[in-house]
């Protein structure tokens, strides 16, 4: 059964033994999750009647904590962009207390702001992957959508577990980096960018001063960072993303699962069909991109992957020195659901997809960065690796304080 | 000439022992113990194990058989030694003895081979090894390694025999064999000709031959009577699976000869080629019409190894109350059986409706079938209630029906469709059931074949338009008439393949016009393609007939091959791609010039050399994503768009390494563990998403053209 927020309802959520530590907790995931049993088309005529035949790794680790499932939502195709998404309409009316969204751009904060929820978006690495409809492995992560935000936390200490299934996840913190965050500074910084800060309007740009002030008042130092390269960001993840997702969809082929085209004569012209009739026009002209730099232009591909490289490490370099780097996280009235190509896609995303390039964890906030009669930008929040915790603790902080404000 | 020096390792036996001799050849395998060295050491003959031991072998010896590594060229003097009791080796023909070692040369080194080329176990219990898991491209590249191995090295010396046996028995026949040109006019054998460019005559070209039929014809005119060639054929067809561009043909031809005398004496030779597998045809090959072949087995290349005839059932349903049968007899349609006998055990209610019905039988072309288990005297099935009882009746009669027994009914408007797929019904049915001897074989001479077959604007030739028609008073303009005639051709089947084929031709003039004429050709037409052919007619040619058969499959089915590419020494792979050469390939600007191609390409005459394809034309094909008309122009821009974004790139990327995810990660390798089905095969759940089943595969379009 569908709904206008569930691609499939469950029938019957089963409210659990009440044990576990997300015992009753409501939770949604989108239909790019597999959960045995049911539909996980991923927004795709590619994943056309797909029933997956066991739970992703993550689906497994929360019903074992006790979470109840209500259903998976409605999702852009294969998890690109927030167009058709509806994981945040499901926090949004109530429906669930937390949903599970695939960032790769952003797509959690994004959501997560222009509702007024809280976004987070775990390091690389973090949970694992096994069992998801991926796109651009390298880059994507799983995010949570929640209206409270100790919501965030006790979920994501029920998922980010290590999974021998996924060979991507990060083992063992880096050595520098102690569980639980980076150690205690004798003076915590916050950085903030004057040349982003000047983009905004003059009412934002009050509320963002408003906004450095509450993390003053929780600790936080403001200082002023310089973001040299700021503006390669969004090029290199395009190029990364674009062959990563070309390579991925290589699996759509029709022939274990999803739509296949009728009446083949051979089997190139299987796939061509297949696939032509498989995939949307804006995931296919980013698969043309992708193919581009795969097969045309391979040497693209590893330039982009050199620029990450120096992007991450000036991104380190950075956050030696800082707690947060504070930013907003929609992009000056850009709407990120009106996206219909590549490039607006990108132009929608800037101000996150960075936390996807490095792997670094963020965090949106509402409230604080609202201003009258315009739409909440949302503060978003990026820490170094491993400081998941640290962040998350900071954004309950500051709800504290917002909810106090108000 | 035997080298006197030198001897051969696989004829060395016990009688041999004491004996000093020189062996040469290639290590096919080691086997290190410790200060005793063992080597199978393999010439052309076979292979014998060679020990390297301190208390026979110099010590020099022994340390350079050390550095010895598979597929060494290696010279070895030795003295002959029985093998120890209880150490033989029951693999190899001189598993008694063994020989020790005294001097080693190595007159070549191999490097890192690409995959094994040993097939012998070096101990009695090791089993047999077996090479057929390489991938076939692999051997195909290094097909030079992949001829060492015994099994490929028989191959193509019983490749040779076979064809030997031919030529020694046509030759006792008075047959001589004559070459024909290799670069030659273009033939009408209905297949796309391979061109070579001529610099003498810029931008014309030759055709390579897809068989020398016209001039085998134009040897009888000179007179020769018997001639017979093992030549080359090429053509340029779409790919199939066994099928080569370039194939050998056994091709004869003689004078004076009618059908009965040419097929008597292919039958001979045919027999003694099989002889030399070890095979011994039935004689005399039956005789079947191309008609008693449609009707009786659905192809004109029956399998003759099992029953299961085709049996016409059309007539019981005349007056029938069945209305699907009803509808198709109105429209003139057909209704033919096969009675699979005692068989129902093995084909359940389930496995005849939702397999054959369902799905083997709509894959064969028809729209469903019918069919119904014998019990008891009665008919049972879905639609048998629909019959009367006079029908029943009529069926249990026309079979033959018993007890135990399946009879299985294919309707259709078109009789062509019924025969076809209850042809193909009936092959898959005799393999499923197991009705197939293998080692049985099944020769038969298929004749009276039709001249023409219609097509969309006339007809066209069943065989070339060389063969002889039965009757010489047709109207050229009659297609009706024309689609009557048969032809004096005749094909040779064994076991449902078509070995080779054959007819009298035409030799008179105006008949062989009146043929060119029925298939729709202008007079000027004639004269450009075959005016030479037509002039030679002109002076006095004699009647004559022939044959070709094509040797690469004869071979292959006597040594029982897999495919026709296990026979020939360096063949093209599926893509008529040469792994080995890397043919075909590009050649350079100067050839081209030199041929003039380049100015023809510029004149817009050459295929193939159009513009460039588009870039989104070139991407869609090699990430095989279909466009839409409509996604073109979008789709274009994103790609140029690209094109910026790399051009950025590489102005932005420094020399700093390539970084692939965001944190570095350990290898991680996956804790051993025994190898196991991974469970949702075992219990058929992973087949549940596919969109297409066929028992435990996933179902796809052929690999290659249908």
């Amino acid at each position: 059964m569908q709904s206008e927020v569930f691609a499939h309802v469950n029938p019957s959520p089963d409210a659990g033994t009440g044990q576990g530590s997300l015992a009753g907790k409501r939770v949604g995931v989108q239909s790019l999750f597999s959960v045995r049993g049911w539909p996980c088309t991923g927004g795709s005529k590619a994943l056309d009647g797909f029933q997956p035949l066991e739970d992703a790794t993550v689906v497994r680790l929360l019903k074992e904590a006790g979470a109840v499932f209500m259903g998976n939502t409605h999702v852009s195709e294969l998890g690109l962009g927030i167009a058709e998404d509806t994981s945040a309409q499901a926090v949004a009316e109530g429906q669930v207390d937390v949903a599970l969204m695939l960032d790769t751009l952003g797509e959690a904060r994004t959501a997560a702001a222009r509702a007024g929820l809280y976004g987070f978006k775990p390091g690389w690495g973090r949970i694992s992957r096994f069992g998801l409809m991926g796109l651009a492995p390298s880059m994507e992560c799983i995010a949570l959508l929640a209206a409270a935000p100790e919501d965030l936390s006790r979920v994501y200490a029920a998922i980010a577990h290590v999974d021998e299934r996924d060979p991507s996840m990060v083992e063992a913190q880096s050595p520098s980096i102690p569980e639980g965050g980076a150690p205690p500074r004798k003076v915590r910084r916050a950085g903030f960018n004057p040349e982003l800060v000047a983009r905004l309007t003059p009412g934002e740009q009050k509320a963002f001063s408003r906004a450095m002030l509450q993390l003053e008042q929780a600790g936080l130092t403001p200082v002023e960072v310089s973001l040299p390269d700021w503006d390669l960001f969004a090029p290199t993840h395009q190029v990364i993303t674009a062959v990563e997702a070309s390579s991925s969809c290589g699996k759509y082929d029709g022939v274990r699962f999803g739509h296949r085209a009728s009446g083949a004569k051979n089997w190139n012209e299987m796939y061509l069909q297949t696939r032509k009739e498989a995939f949307g026009l804006l995931l296919k002209t980013f698969l043309f991109q992708g193919a581009y730099f795969q097969f045309e232009n391979y040497q693209a591909f590893e330039d982009a992957c050199r620029v990450r490289g120096r992007l991450i490490r000036m991104s380190e370099q950075l956050f030696a020195d800082l707690e947060v780097l504070a930013l907003p996280t929609l992009q000056d009235g850009r709407d990120a659901t009106a996206v219909r190509d590549i490039a607006s896609l990108y132009q929608a995303f800037t101000l996150t997809l960075t936390a996807n390039v490095t792997g670094q964890p963020a965090v949106t906030i509402p409230g604080c960065l609202r201003t009258n009669g315009h739409q909440d930008i949302g503060l978003q929040l990026m820490g170094p690796q491993g400081s998941e915790t640290a962040l998350l603790a900071l954004a309950q902080q500051i709800s504290v304080q917002t909810e106090e404000v108000a | 000439m035997p080298d006197i020096n030198r001897s051969s390792c696989g004829d060395l036996r016990s009688t041999h022992v004491g004996r000093e001799v020189r062996l040469a050849g290639w290590v096919d395998a080691l086997r290190d113990h410790g200060d005793v060295q063992f080597i199978h050491l393999r010439d052309r003959s076979g292979v014998v194990q060679v020990v390297f031991s301190p208390e026979v072998s110099p010590a020099g010896a022994c340390e350079l058989s050390r550095s010895l590594k598979n597929e060494f060229c290696v010279e070895i003097r030795g003295t002959v030694a029985t093998r120890a009791q209880g150490t033989e080796n029951p693999h190899i023909e001189t598993g008694t003895i063994e020989l020790m070692a005294r001097e080693l040369t190595i007159l070549s080194r191999a490097a890192t081979l690409p995959f094994p080329v040993s097939e012998k176990a070096m101990v009695a219990d090791g089993g047999h090894k077996r090479a057929e898991t390489v991938a076939e491209d692999l051997r195909l590249q290094y097909r030079y390694l992949d001829l060492r191995r015994p099994a490929m090295q028989d191959n193509l010396g019983r490749r040779y025999r076979i064809i030997k046996t031919a030529r020694d028995y046509l030759d006792e026949q008075g047959f001589i064999e004559v070459e024909t040109p290799m670069l030659t006019k273009s033939t009408p054998e209905g297949a796309r000709d391979y061109l070579v460019p001529s610099r003498h005559f810029p931008r014309k070209f030759y055709a390579l031959p897809q068989s020398p039929q016209l001039f085998k014809q134009l040897l009888m005119v000179a007179g020769f009577e018997r001639y017979f060639q093992v030549v080359r054929c090429f053509r340029d067809e779409d790919l199939r699976p066994n099928r080569q561009p370039e194939f050998t043909q056994l091709d004869l031809e003689a004078s004076f000869l009618d059908e009965t005398s040419i097929r008597d004496l292919t039958e001979e030779m045919v027999w003694r080629m099989f002889r030399v597998g070890g095979i011994e045809l039935p004689r005399p090959f039956p005789l079947m019409t191309y008609q008693t072949a449609m009707d009786g087995y659905g192809t004109d290349r029956p399998d003759l190894r099992f029953g299961l005839q085709c049996i016409e059932a059309t007539d019981i349903f005349q007056h029938t109350g069945y209305s699907i049968f009803k509808q198709i007899l109105q429209r003139g349609g057909s209704i033919k059986g096969i009675n699979v006998r005692g068989q129902s055990e093995q084909l359940s209610k389930n496995v005849l409706q939702n397999e054959y019905a369902k799905e083997i039988v709509p894959s064969f072309g028809a729209k469903g079938m019918t069919w119904m288990r014998v019990m008891d005297g009665d008919l049972d099935s879905n639609i048998v209630q629909f019959f009367s009882d006079q029908e029943k009746q009529a069926i249990i009669e026309r079979f033959d029906a018993r007890g135990g027994d399946v009879l299985l009914l294919i309707a259709d408007p078109s009789y062509d469709t019924v025969v076809s797929a209850l042809g193909q019904l009936r092959l898959h049915l005799g393999h499923r059931l197991g009705l197939i001897s293998p080692a049985s074989f099944c020769p038969v001479w298929v004749t009276d074949f039709p001249l023409f077959t219609a097509t969309e604007e006339g007809v066209t030739s069943s065989h070339h338009p060389f063969t002889a028609p039965d009757r010489h008073d047709f109207d050229p303009t009659d297609d009706q008439g024309l689609l009557r005639l048969r032809s004096r051709a005749y094909d040779l089947v064994v076991n449902g393949e078509e070995l080779g084929g054959g007819s009298i031709r035409i030799h008179d003039k105006e008949l062989q016009l009146k043929v060119f004429r029925a298939l729709g050709l202008a007079d000027d037409d004639i004269d450009n393609k075959f005016g030479f052919f037509l002039q030679a007619l002109d002076y006095g040619a004699p009647p004559h007939g022939g044959l070709a058969l094509g040797l690469d499959r004869v071979v292959a089915m006597v040594l029982g091959t897999t495919s026709i590419r296990e026979v020939t020494a360096f063949p093209k792979n599926r893509s008529a791609f040469c792994p080995l050469t890397q043919a075909p390939a590009d050649v350079s600007q100067e050839q081209l010039r030199e041929l003039d191609l380049l100015g023809m390409a510029a004149a817009g005459t050459v295929p193939g050399m159009e513009e460039d394809q588009k870039p989104i034309d070139t991407l869609s094909w090699v990430a095989r994503i279909g466009l839409r008309d409509e996604e073109r122009p979008v789709v274009n821009e994103a790609v140029e768009e690209a094109v910026q974004l790399a051009g950025l790139m590489q102005r932005a990327a420094g020399n700093e390494e390539p970084v692939f995810t965001p944190v570095t990660l350990n290898n991680r390798m996956r804790p051993p563990e025994p190898a196991r089905i991974c469970p949702f095969a075992e219990n058929g759940e992973m087949y549940r998403n596919a969109p297409s089943v066929k028992g435990d595969f996933f179902k796809v379009a052929g690999v290659l053209d249908q």
